[in-house]
């Protein structure tokens, strides 16, 4: 609603503030001195001159106050819309206040931020970009700034918050690179042309083809295996639905290797390597072969309607492939960005409360203000022990007992009696040391 | 099934083998969060700055376009005024003084058009940013909640305005522009004016005064900077005469006592302390400042770079731009929003490694705190505080001590071809029977 208000606003801005608008006047102006200029030319006699010059002054003088008027009208239109934005923007539905600019504990970490961007930028696909980008983001003066200077100076730098309880992979763009050799590393290592390969299997199955998927699902089979991902036998399948189209669909050509007898072969030839995992799923494929004729009326027409399919196996391709590289399918970058906006109301709601207490909100160990996140950004069990309402750490984790309730493992000491404890959601009584760490 | 006889018939089209059928895999649910309600699609503010800043410029535009339109009117009218006294007089001048005077005059007002459409092109490059703009985010206020298919193309694209407002922040001219480019999104980012500011940033980096004062006395910016209290001119010119000080020749001495005169003096009241300073340094040479801190601290080179940063938060504060990158402000908030203690824990730390990944079953999605992209950089923020739990509804707990969700785990099963009665740790791939499963309560 603001926004269209808005719209108009602009609209009206547009059509009357012009600055182009005083040209003409400017123009007239123009024209009248060279106007006089002629007749002095011409006359060339010092009466016609003075006349001339006289008769001059009253005219430019009103065309330029004319131009300053021209200009007041966008003047006045820039005060209207100025307004007009003012109201847009504080009748919305926001939380009042500014941005919280005062503390940035990101600017800490320019070498971290880098890294994550050139890593966006990579499995985005934008290469380009991000060959620039590195290039760009290699400190080329030891010294670009004092905040950064200071970063590395500091004991918190990037390179040493490698917590030594971590193992590291072997790649070599995460060992014991500093992260600005690391930037590099990223491009002229494995990662972009892993993100290559995926972006050409990724467009072979935009134009319907499935093979360079399947034979990459081929060549991973143990891994995606171990992983429990049936992506192989979703694309064998997929492909030979494909086939079973026939050339009037996949418009591939009319040889004995498409139609209903070419999805036969191809299932003959690479089902059998599934029957254990996928048997039903094969099954339900091989009696559609019956009712190829009239699929549209038989139970199996949802199995070939494939729609969303190569869509879906895209994403799915896309999932996996990252998986092996050991990243998430999303963008780690763009969930916390989204996340960043959606969670920011809440936050500055806090800090307009906490004003003035001068409260460095994020040296401490937990947030004080609950952040509501859409599921799909839920990533971890959350478990919130009941007695103390405190969430479970490492150092203090969830514990269950042999009745199967849970608690940290605090509260547990805190409600027990020396070695024995009664359990606070149930009648049942126990030895402390049958609690057991639960790792949810 | 009615056709179940038929489907074992038939199986040998596409099989030799017969297998007995297993059920249907069921779908599942990852862990939700019932109390989670659709969320509101995000805080606007953060984008306020987007609509005003192209106002901010049309503003700038138009004050600076009139300026030199008065300028020039004045200075039209007195020429020929004086050109028209002149021609009256007892001794008219000839003809084609006349001529060169009008010359001079339509030469100026042909100037003034030259200024006013340039202004007029820069309105119209404004107009088209405003515009774009104001659609962009009628977008955002049009959808309800994050869950509106839109949602995530447009949240794409802030996330890229984000990226590219970043890079120009840091200088990275290059990677802004052409991300600008292959997004489509360069009305929406202002890499004009950031380039500008780059400009003047890094001449004052490397030890020049004169673009950054030229910035502070265009047009009516002097004006601009009075009203906000700024002291970067001031700051600058005290540059100026500390480097006049720094030869310690006497030419060069002499040349800042003037300056001081010109340029300081009229601040003697405001920045009296500096002042007083300014003229203390003409004391100490600059080889004998060592031992008198406060002046050295005037000679040392990083005065340069904090005068780099005043000129920045000048700039950004005179268009009302955000002092850090609104990248900073979502990665922290985001960060700690989506934060938890396990995301830093050894278990967490385990997940990462090569070893804990290979047997990650697919079934969940990797948090982006412990992604390897964002994990060390999510240490310096706080973790989501949380007031009740959110666990999967089914858990179950493994001999080894980790719990999973019921359905979950004989997905997994399914997937894995294990026997019946058996599952699959879904991070270890430890497999149990079934019977040794525990169920879990959580109140
Ligand atoms: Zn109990
Ligand atoms: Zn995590």
């Amino acid at each position: 609603m603001a926004m269209e208000v808005l719209e108009k606003e602009l609209e009206k801005l547009k059509d009357t503030a012009q600055l182009s608008n005083s040209l003409a006047n400017v123009d007239k102006i123009i024209d009248l001195l060279t106007a006089a200029r002629s007749e002095v030319e011409r006359a060339n006699d010092p009466h016609v001159t003075s006349l001339t010059l006289t008769k001059l002054q009253n005219p430019v003088q009103r065309g330029l106050d004319a131009v300053l008027d021209d200009l007041k009208v966008v003047h006045k239109g820039q005060v209207k819309f100025g307004k007009a934005l003012e109201k847009a923007l504080t009748t919305d539905k926001d939380t009042k206040g500014s941005l919280p600019e005062d503390h940035d504990p990101m600017a800490q970490h320019p070498t971290l931020i880098n890294r994550a961007i050139a890593m966006h930028l990579l499995r985005e696909g934008q290469f380009g970009v991000a060959s620039a980008f590195i290039a760009e983001a290699q400190p080329q003066r030891p010294q670009s700034s004092i905040s950064q200077l200071q970063s590395q100076l500091s004991p918190l730098s990037p390179s040493s918050v490698t917590s030594p309880t971590s193992p590291r992979s072997p790649e070599p763009y995460e060992s014991h690179l500093t992260p600005m050799d690391e930037l590099s590393a990223l491009q002229s290592e494995t990662l972009q042309s892993s993100f290559a390969e995926m972006y050409s299997i990724l467009s072979s199955l935009k134009e319907r083809k499935l093979l360079p998927a399947i034979n990459w699902a081929r060549s991973n089979c143990a891994e995606l295996e171990a992983r429990g991902s049936n992506l192989e036998f979703e694309l064998c399948k997929l492909q030979f639905i494909w086939l079973f189209k026939g050339p009037s669909v996949n418009g591939l050509p009319d040889t004995p290797e498409n139609g209903r007898l070419g999805a036969l072969y191809y299932a003959r030839e690479n089902f059998g390597r599934f029957q254990h995992r996928h048997i039903r799923e094969i099954q339900q494929l091989s009696c559609a072969m019956v009712y190829a004729s009239n699929l549209p009326a038989s139970p199996y027409r949802s199995i070939f309607d494939i729609a969303m399919a190569f869509d879906e196996v895209a994403a799915s391709f896309t999932r996996e492939f990252c998986s092996l590289l050991g990243l998430s399918a999303e963008s780690p970058l763009y969930v916390a960005a989204t996340a960043g906006a959606i969670a920011l109301p809440q936050l500055m709601k806090f800090l307009n409360k906490v004003k003035g207490k001068n409260t460095e909100w994020t040296t401490t160990q937990e947030m004080a203000f609950e952040t509501r996140l859409p599921k799909s950004m839920v990533y971890h069990s959350i478990f919130v022990c009941p007695v103390s309402k405190e969430q479970t750490t490492a150092e203090n984790p969830p514990v269950i007992l042999p009745c199967g309730h849970v608690l940290a493992r605090e509260s547990l000491q805190r409600i027990s009696k020396g070695s024995r404890y009664k359990c606070p959601y149930c009648p049942n009584e126990g030895s402390v040391k049958d609690a057991k760490e639960i790792i949810l | 099934m009615a056709d179940f006889d038929k489907t074992n018939r038939e199986n040998h089209l596409l099989l030799d083998t017969h297998v007995p059928v297993p059920d249907p895999p069921s779908s599942y649910h990852l862990a939700t969060t019932p109390d989670l309600a659709d969320t509101p699609c995000s805080s606007l503010q953060q984008d306020h700055p987007l609509l005003r800043i192209p106002l901010e410029l049309l503003r700038k535009n138009f004050r600076s376009a009139h300026f030199e339109l008065e300028k020039d009117k004045k200075n039209v009218v007195e020429t020929l005024k004086e050109t028209a006294t002149r021609a009256v007089n007892n001794e008219p001048p000839p003809t084609e003084d006349v001529l060169k005077s009008l010359d001079a005059i339509i030469a100026r007002m042909r100037g003034v058009k030259r200024k006013l459409a340039a202004s007029a092109d820069e309105e119209q490059r404004l107009y088209r940013h405003e515009t774009a703009r104001v659609r962009h985010l009628a977008e955002i206020y049009a959808m309800h909640t994050t869950d509106d298919v839109k949602y995530e193309v447009w949240s794409r694209t802030r996330l890229d305005r984000m990226l590219v407002d970043y890079m120009l922040r840091q200088g990275y001219g290059d990677s802004a522009q052409s991300l600008a480019r292959e997004r489509g999104i360069e009305d929406l980012v202002d890499v004009k004016t950031f380039e500008q500011m780059a400009q003047i940033r890094d001449s004052l980096r490397n030890g020049s005064v004169t673009e950054a004062l030229a910035w502070c006395t265009a047009g009516d910016t002097k004006k601009e900077l009075r009203k906000m209290d700024s002291n970067l001119e001031f700051m600058l010119r005290y540059q100026q005469y500390i480097e006049l000080v720094r030869p310690y020749t006497p030419a060069k001495l002499s040349e800042a006592i003037k300056h001081a005169q010109r340029f300081l003096h009229p601040y003697r009241e405001t920045h009296a302390a500096e002042v007083r300073q300014a003229c203390g340094l003409l004391a100490v040479p600059p080889h004998r400042a060592a031992s008198y801190p406060a002046y050295a601290a005037l000679y040392a080179p990083q005065r340069w770079e904090a005068l780099a940063e005043l000129f920045v938060a000048t700039h950004n504060r005179l268009l009302s731009l955000p002092s850090i990158p609104l990248l900073h402000l979502a990665l922290t908030s985001g960060l700690s929003a989506l934060k938890t203690p396990a995301c830093h824990s050894a278990e967490g730390a385990h997940r990462q490694s090569a070893e804990g990944r290979a047997n990650v079953a697919s079934l969940a999605s990797v948090c982006p705190v412990c992604s390897r992209e964002l994990n060390d950089l999510a240490r310096s923020v706080p973790y989501a505080h949380h007031t009740t739990s959110h666990v999967e509804h089914d858990l179950v707990l493994l001999p080894n001590g980790r719990a999973y969700g019921r359905e979950r785990l004989d997905d997994y099963a399914r997937k894995a071809g294990l026997l019946d009665g058996q599952v699959k740790d879904l991070r270890t791939g430890e497999v149990f029977s079934e019977e040794r499963l525990k169920k879990v309560y959580i109140t």
